[in-house]
């Protein structure tokens, strides 16, 4: 039986409840943040580290986890409410809902596209058909050159509306397990096999969200859980791309996990996959929420950097994780 | 030609262990040869070596495997120097050392990344215990953002005539497929020709400390040359090719001029200086697994 004396006296040198003692265990169970503080993480904003070290050179795991006022539900529709547009730093110029059954004309913004360096790389690449696009040996065969005049406003973007429009239905019906592969101009890759993989090389997050992940459509079938789709058109390096996305969310009376899924993109990377878990913890007598976010990801680009340039490069994206989930944090508090 | 045969012992070596090793761990590596056309240096009018060629040689491996606190660097370096001279030339015939790389690349924050890194090993006309030293570095990267960092670093080296050197630079992504990779000691204007192709400008100062013979003074009417430390300097200035032929491999082939070039015997105050620069050509193969 716990002495009630312990419980005081620890809530009152951590500054938080022993409502907290779980949450931070199971936060240890699967991650790389061991014996978190929570007190301390409360004043201290976002703590993001390295994910634990990935065998497939292909891949990259960054985790992070900050506590925000509040119960957990409302934080997980925020995030899944969130919008990069407002932040031109990030380099998203279109985000757009995809319903369901995605008719092309769900994509025409793409029309509407701004001229700039990468837009312009974008449409020479598609004009070209160049390699560095991910597109399957079929939507490839769709490229008539004829269409190339008028850029992303003329056949360009009518070509890449047909492309999307296509996978998104293609999700909706079959999950990752349904999308072409990536073979247009090498060996064939899918995104559904670079997701499993990047859940299988990291066992314990795998375990903790497995259930979860059971009821989505990320790298298996059509889930039960209802999939909220969106496209975008951001900058990647140099160049444009066009991808889609979809957010799984579920709440239970001990928190609410969540999984935003990049299920395609033109290029730049192969997909790319964020974890939710949020927990609802007290800190200093107020309910808040215990959150922990792993994104994770799956470029051709990764495999050729080593020692140095990869350390360099995880770091590039813990501060890109950083800097988006400061901005979440910004906006909501408004 | 003992060196030669060196020169190939260790090149075998090294690709023979290295691919072993790959099985296990990580690592880079790199063979180069720079051929460095006929030049000339004096000391005054009257003191001149002149019309000599060089073979510069330089083998590396480093094994990189990761753990908790980054990135550990642990390999060998070999370089030689290959001057061609006659025995009883005023400059060394040739320099070489051997050195164990022992380093550390590791995060202080998302922002700055660390490597301390020592070349503790023989750094000589011949291979000799006595020849011993440990020059080492310690430098920092600040990530500004994906398109430009900030290096900044000091070279340590006891026996230099200037025991602490400070290097770094910027590494600025200017526009699409060009890149400012100004990090001393080999700054670099680097375009993208394609995806495995990349052309670049630059130069290459290269400055490495060496103790000379027991008797390399005697031999020379210079006794107190005998065990004297030599510093020798050189900087190229040149543009090249890199081709990545696969993942794991790269060659490098650079031509150019070699506008200064300094052996310098501080400590007796004996210096020769440039006379007259000399053309090079280089070849690489690099890479990382």
């Amino acid at each position: 039986m716990r002495s009630p004396i312990f419980s005081c006296l620890a809530s009152l040198f951590l500054g938080a409840s022993a409502f907290a003692a779980d949450p931070v265990a199971e936060l240890s169970s699967f991650s790389v943040f061991n014996n978190i503080d929570l007190a301390q993480l409360a004043k201290g904003g976002v703590k993001t580290a390295h994910g634990p070290q990935l065998p497939n050179p292909r891949y990259l795991s960054v985790q992070s986890c900050y506590i925000v006022p509040g119960p957990p539900a409302p934080h997980l529709e925020a995030i899944q409410r969130w919008t990069p547009l407002a932040h031109r730093e990030l380099r998203v110029w279109i985000q757009q809902d995809v319903p369901a059954r995605s008719p092309e004309a769900t994509f025409a913004k793409i029309k509407s596209a701004p001229d700039n360096s990468a837009t312009r790389a974008f449409t020479t690449a598609t004009t070209k058909m160049s390699n560095d696009l991910q597109l399957s040996r079929a939507e490839a065969a769709k490229w008539n050159p004829a269409n190339a005049n008028g850029g992303l406003g003329g056949g360009v973007g009518d070509f890449w509306m047909g492309v999307l429009a296509g996978r998104a239905r293609a999700f909706t019906s079959g999950g990752t397990s349904a999308l072409a592969p990536y073979d247009h101009s090498s060996p064939a890759l899918r995104a559904g096999d670079e997701l499993n993989g990047l859940l299988r090389e990291q066992g314990n997050i795998r375990k903790q969200f497995g259930s979860f992940l059971d009821g989505t459509g990320i790298g298996r079938g059509a889930g039960s859980i209802r999939a909220d789709q969106y496209w975008q058109l951001q900058q990647v390096d140099d160049s444009a791309a066009v991808t889609l996305g979809a957010f799984y969310s579920r709440n239970s009376a001990t928190g609410a996990q969540g999984a935003d899924v990049t299920y395609y993109a033109s290029g730049g990377f192969y997909t790319g996959l964020s974890l939710y878990q949020l927990w609802p913890v007290e800190i200093n007598g107020q309910p808040s929420t215990l959150v922990w976010r792993g994104d994770m990801t799956s470029s051709g680009s990764l495999a050729g950097l080593h020692g140095m340039e990869k350390l360099a490069s995880e770091s590039a994206m813990m501060k890109d994780v950083g800097r988006a989930v400061n901005l979440l944090l910004k906006d909501t508090a408004r | 030609m003992h060196w030669r045969f060196l020169s190939l012992a260790l090149s075998a070596l090294l690709l023979t262990v290295g691919a072993r090793a790959a099985q296990v761990w990580p690592g880079e590596f790199e063979l180069t040869q720079t051929y460095v056309g006929e030049g000339s240096v004096e000391r005054d009018p009257q003191r001149r070596v002149g019309d000599f060629e060089e073979n510069n040689t330089l083998l590396h491996l480093v094994f990189t495997p990761r753990i908790k606190l980054g990135v550990l660097r642990l390999g060998v370096e070999y370089e030689r120097f290959g001057f061609g001279l006659s025995g009883n030339a005023a400059l060394p015939d040739q320099l070489q050392s051997l050195a164990a790389v022992v380093g550390l690349d590791t995060q202080l924050s998302d922002s700055i990344l660390v490597r301390l890194e020592a070349q503790p090993g023989f750094y000589g006309q011949e291979i000799q215990s006595n020849d011993f030293n440990v020059p080492f570095l310690l430098g920092g990267t600040y990530i500004y953002s994906p398109d430009l960092q900030l290096v900044l670093g000091v070279g340590v080296n006891v026996e230099n005539k200037y025991p602490v050197l400070p290097g770094g630079g910027v590494r600025w992504k200017i526009a699409r497929g060009w890149v400012l990779n100004a990090i001393l000691p080999a700054p670099r204007l680097e375009y993208d020709w394609s995806r495995s192709v990349t052309v670049y400008l630059g130069a290459n100062i290269k400055e490495t400390n060496f103790r000379l013979n027991e008797n390399f003074g005697t031999m020379r009417g210079r006794p107190r040359l005998n065990r004297a430390e030599l510093s020798y300097n050189e900087i190229r200035t040149g543009a090249g090719v890199d081709w990545k032929i696969a993942d794991w491999l790269a060659l490098n082939l650079e031509g150019g001029y070699l506008p200064y070039r300094t052996f310098d015997f501080y400590r007796a105050d004996i210096r020769y200086h440039q006379d007259g620069g000399a053309p090079y050509g280089m070849i690489s193969f690099h890479g990382a697994f």
